[in-house]
């Protein structure tokens, strides 16, 4: 924690460098200025984490309609065997690989939503991703539907990572020109460096760099993007110092940049950084050949790193704070192609975990008798259901609004 | 995907508006901090030329100044200098000043007919630079303190780009690298070598009739691996590649339906490579043996697009409204005889070289270029980089630079040498690695270059580039001048036209006046003009 005199001495700094500084600043300062008395009123905000799967996750093989025979003769070399399947309840189970999650499903902390979908799906990757992105199979509304969300948060409260993407650039969904999202790849490179050697923004060079950012006309194309950018970055970067020395992991995560980027989300949070939105991005689904090994291991990967997130946060009594929301542009075709692998679908599966979760199957599931263009699951459960259940039902933020249309929300929030 | 990236930031002050007020307030109520004050000082600046005379930067001519900013989103680019300069960011990856001079003398026609026809300009220098540097592009993996192969492409292609005579074959190269993408993670280690020849093809065709180049991407050994044609046959046909042809590389969604998806799958099938060599293994050989022979046969295998007919569908397919027993190339020539390429390819390129919004009346010239020309990338990119739109304020600093403009153009302003090995940490931070682009769709540029990491991972490369294990780099080219001042405006000159408002300037000559070691302040101010809001546009 910043103590008053580190404050002081900052703003002393500051004074002489006139109000460059505080500007860029004023989000750190801010910053510094809420924790001295750890009253931090997002400590007691419910926090979101949103984990992408890209390439459009196969969810017939992350929850498997174990017992069916439809499923069996559609994947003759890619079903998995009856009895290697994690069962869960009416007939499904988990793919072999989620352990972890299968015992959150027996301490009832993981929610399934089976059949997510919208109308008319669209088969390509970019499409369905923008459509899930920005909350609107129309694409008719503006930014992204957790940016629009973030927008409501930030009236009452603000934060340099009230939205936080581990990454490097923001995601469609967190798009909104009212909140600036930091994008952390690897803390250790995410700050000043002088002459190799990490530095603050008090700093001379950076000092007179943060200058020429002040100084840009904001009215020329991107004058805003530019300074939006270099103050995030510099209020940024402080708070997640300042984090980075009050957390330490409680589990070992593990190594892979999943486990790493979750890791760092916990860092945020245990580090009260006031977090609200947290989004993440595992990719490698768009398993068109060689299915049964690398969806294998990706399924791996998303249990290893989820099951440490969650035991994490336990630790650290902060696993009341946080749901984790999965999701996927498209699920994949029922039929396996000729590759081991499986083309664009329709619907998928969806998963909340969390300690406040209402564990359990929601979503009817979709039938494998009779599929959709041609070989697909259609939906029974608009993914927009799902959208208001997590803004509504768990940020506490009307959902109306930020998705055009009332949507009756699911059950998996615990009151 | 582009289009939308690029299109929400088509009026960045509209969709920042909200952040602009919030930050006006505060500048409001700190007491009246001067924002802005821009002034253009360009014709000054450049125009002083090697330093004698008068003192750039300091007071342009205030009725000039004026209605250049007045003039700015609107006007042609006056200043033949920063039109020249802007021709060089946007077809190649910056100017010289030496460069930038020549191609001021010449009418903008001229310029691009110079940059376009450029198959009679001598490269020879830059392929005894790359001979010397002795890049390795032939073995998988280093050795002998040389890097593997993997690495060494990138920092053979940046070298090209930075040191080329044909600014525009390498841009071209690029463009086509970020839409007719492919990567290396999928392909796999052995096949590295297939993304070496898929960057020939495209320097090779870097200006070419479109439709040939689709016909010889569709049998280029990386595409065919990384869309899963290599996969496709009459009973199982893949998708993957029919779908994104469609959608990515020649007509964009809404174009054609599932149904045409699926059709021209099944007349790609059968398309396949020449199996590679042997694996000769010794008896007994050891685990290090083994690697070494495997090495070996993907090194020396050169793949061949072959036909196998019997895993090929040759039934009738009916695709876009036609009924045939079409092939992967009468697919593509049915593409291309449609409407749909005509406003989304050429867009495209507009977009990479002018501007992210153009409007209706553009496209629709765009798509007469098109046409008229039969369908001729050379045409159409001459006529962009002669259009008044091109070379207009509006397309002026209207666009981010990408990492690779970023670091490129930064050894070309300031005439530095390299070969590139040692930035190589720095291009996955920063957003960009060449040959590994983040999936189909290419690199989503524009706003997308920059946020909070990849920001500081721009900063720091340039920490690390010019202060290489702490110490200073000599920055020759700022050495000349030995004055802060001079120092100062020098790099101005090289690297943003000289155009930067009087309080940036100031507030870089006042530090500049604080170092007194020459070569430390030739950094620091390279350093700090490379960082500054006005490079980080093209």
């Amino acid at each position: 924690m910043l103590s008053r005199r580190d404050f002081i001495k900052g703003g002393v700094a500051l004074v002489s460098i006139g109000t460059t500084a505080q500007s860029l600043l004023k989000g750190a300062v801010a910053f510094a200025a809420q924790h001295e008395g750890a009253t931090n009123p997002a400590a007691a905000g419910r926090i979101l984490i949103l984990v992408q799967l890209a390439g459009g996750n196969d969810g017939l093989n992350t929850v498997v309609p174990a017992g069916s025979g439809a499923y069996r003769s559609a994947r003759k070399t890619l079903a998995i065997p009856e009895e290697a399947v994690l069962p869960l309840a009416e007939g499904y189970g988990l793919h072999p690989n989620l352990a972890g999650l299968k015992r959150a499903w027996d301490e009832g902390k993981l929610a399934v939503v089976r059949g997510v979908g919208y109308p008319n799906q669209d088969y390509s990757h970019f499409k369905s991703m923008a459509i899930w992105q920005a909350g609107d199979p129309e694409l008719k509304l503006d930014h992204g539907w957790l940016g629009r969300t973030l927008e409501k948060l930030e009236s009452e409260q603000h934060d340099p990572f009230l939205g936080f993407n581990i990454g490097s650039s923001t995601p469609a969904e967190l798009e909104t020109p009212a909140v600036s999202i930091p994008s952390v790849q690897d803390p250790a490179d995410y700050g000043f460096k002088v002459r190799g050697k990490p530095a603050d923004a008090s700093e001379p060079r950076t000092r007179t760099l943060l200058k020429l950012y002040e100084q840009y006309p904001a009215q020329s194309p991107y004058g805003v993007l530019l300074e939006t950018t270099v103050e995030a970055a510099v209020a940024s970067s402080a708070a997640l110092a300042e984090a980075a020395r009050r957390y330490r992991p409680a589990v070992a995560y593990p190594e892979t940049s999943f486990g790493a980027g979750l890791s760092l989300l916990a860092e945020a949070i245990v580090g009260g950084l006031g977090v609200r939105v947290g989004h993440i991005t595992l990719g490698g689904f768009d398993t068109h050949a060689n299915q049964a090994a690398d969806h294998g291991e990706l399924m791996q990967v998303l249990d290893e790193g989820l099951t440490a997130f969650q035991a994490d946060l336990e630790a650290h009594g902060r696993a009341d704070d946080v749901l984790v929301l999965t999701w996927s542009e498209f699920g994949r075709r029922v039929a396996e192609n000729a590759n081991g692998g499986t083309d664009h679908g329709a619907s998928s599966v969806m998963f909340a975990l969390g300690s406040r979760v209402r564990g359990g199957l929601f979503g009817d599931p979709p039938s494998l008798e009779r599929l959709v263009d041609n070989g697909n699951l259609g939906y029974t459960t608009d993914f927009r259901r799902v959208y208001a259940t997590v803004i509504e039902g768990w940020l506490g933020v009307p959902h109306e609004e930020l998705l055009g249309a009332r949507w009756e929300q699911l059950g998996f929030v615990a009151g | 995907m582009v289009d939308e990236g690029e299109r929400a930031v088509l009026d960045p002050t509209e969709r920042h508006c909200r952040r602009k007020l919030r930050r006006r307030a505060f500048l409001a109520a700190a007491g009246g901090v001067a924002a802005g004050g821009l002034t253009i000082g360009t014709a000054a600046v450049m125009s002083g030329g090697t330093g004698k005379g008068r003192e750039p930067g300091g007071s342009p001519p205030e009725g000039e100044a004026t209605a250049a900013a007045e003039e700015a989103g609107t006007g042609p680019i006056a200043d033949p200098l920063r039109r020249a300069a802007h021709l060089l960011r946007r077809a190649g990856f910056g100017g010289t000043p030496g460069e930038i001079a020549e191609f001021a003398s010449l009418t903008p026609e001229e310029a691009a007919d110079r940059l376009v026809d450029f198959e009679g300009t001598d490269n020879a220098a830059l392929e005894q630079r790359i001979t010397r540097a002795n890049f390795n592009l032939t073995r998988l993996r280093g050795g002998d303190g040389r890097p593997g192969m993997a690495s060494d492409m990138r920092a053979w292609w940046l070298t090209r780009m930075a040191y080329t005579s044909r600014p525009l074959e390498e841009r071209m190269t690029l463009i086509w690298h970020g839409l007719l993408t492919s990567e290396l993670g999928k392909l796999g280690i052995p096949r590295t070598k297939f993304m070496l020849i898929q960057n020939e093809l495209f320097r090779r065709m870097a200006l070419p009739r479109y439709d040939d180049l689709l016909k010889a991407i569709s049998r280029d050994p990386a595409m065919m691996v990384y869309l899963d044609t290599i996969q496709s046959s009459a009973a199982h046909p893949n998708e993957n590649y029919a779908r994104e042809l469609m959608e990515l590389f020649s007509m964009g969604v809404g174009n054609y339906t599932e149904q045409d998806v699926r059709e021209a799958a099944r007349a790609f099938t059968g398309w396949r490579l020449t199996a590679p060599p042997r694996v000769q293994l010794p008896e007994g050989a050891s685990e290090a043996e083994r690697r070494a022979a495997q090495d070996a046969a993907a090194e020396a295998y050169e793949p061949e697009f072959v036909i196998q007919p019997r895993l090929q569908d040759r039934g009738m397919k009916t695709f876009l409204g036609k009924t045939g027993p079409f092939g992967g190339d009468e697919i593509i020539d049915i593409i291309m005889s449609h409407d749909a390429p005509s406003r989304f390819i050429p867009v495209r390129l507009f977009r990479e070289f002018a501007h992210a919004n153009p409007g209706p009346e553009t496209v629709t010239w765009l798509a007469e270029v098109w046409n008229g020309s039969g369908h001729d990338i050379r045409e159409v990119v001459r006529a962009i980089l002669k259009s008044a739109e091109f070379n207009s304020e509006a397309a002026y600093r209207a666009k981010i630079k990408s990492p690779v403009e970023f670091v490129v153009g930064a050894v070309r302003g300031l005439e530095l040498e390299t070969d590139f090995r040692a930035t190589l940490r720095f291009w996955g931070p920063m957003g960009q690695t060449l040959f590994q682009p983040p999936n189909v769709a290419g690199w989503p540029g524009g706003p997308a270059w920059l946020a909070s990491a990849t920001f500081f991972a721009r900063l720091n490369f340039l920490d690390a580039f010019l202060f290489p294990r702490g110490r200073p780099l000599r920055v020759e080219a700022l050495l000349a001048r030995e004055d802060a001042a001079g120092m100062v405006d020098e790099a101005l000159r090289r690297l943003v036209d000289g155009v930067m408002s009087d309080g940036a300037r100031a507030a870089l000559v006042a530090h500049a006046e604080s170092i007194r070691d020459p070569v430390e302040r030739a950094a620091t101010v390279a350093y700090l003009v490379l960082a500054s809001p006005e490079y980080q546009l093209a």
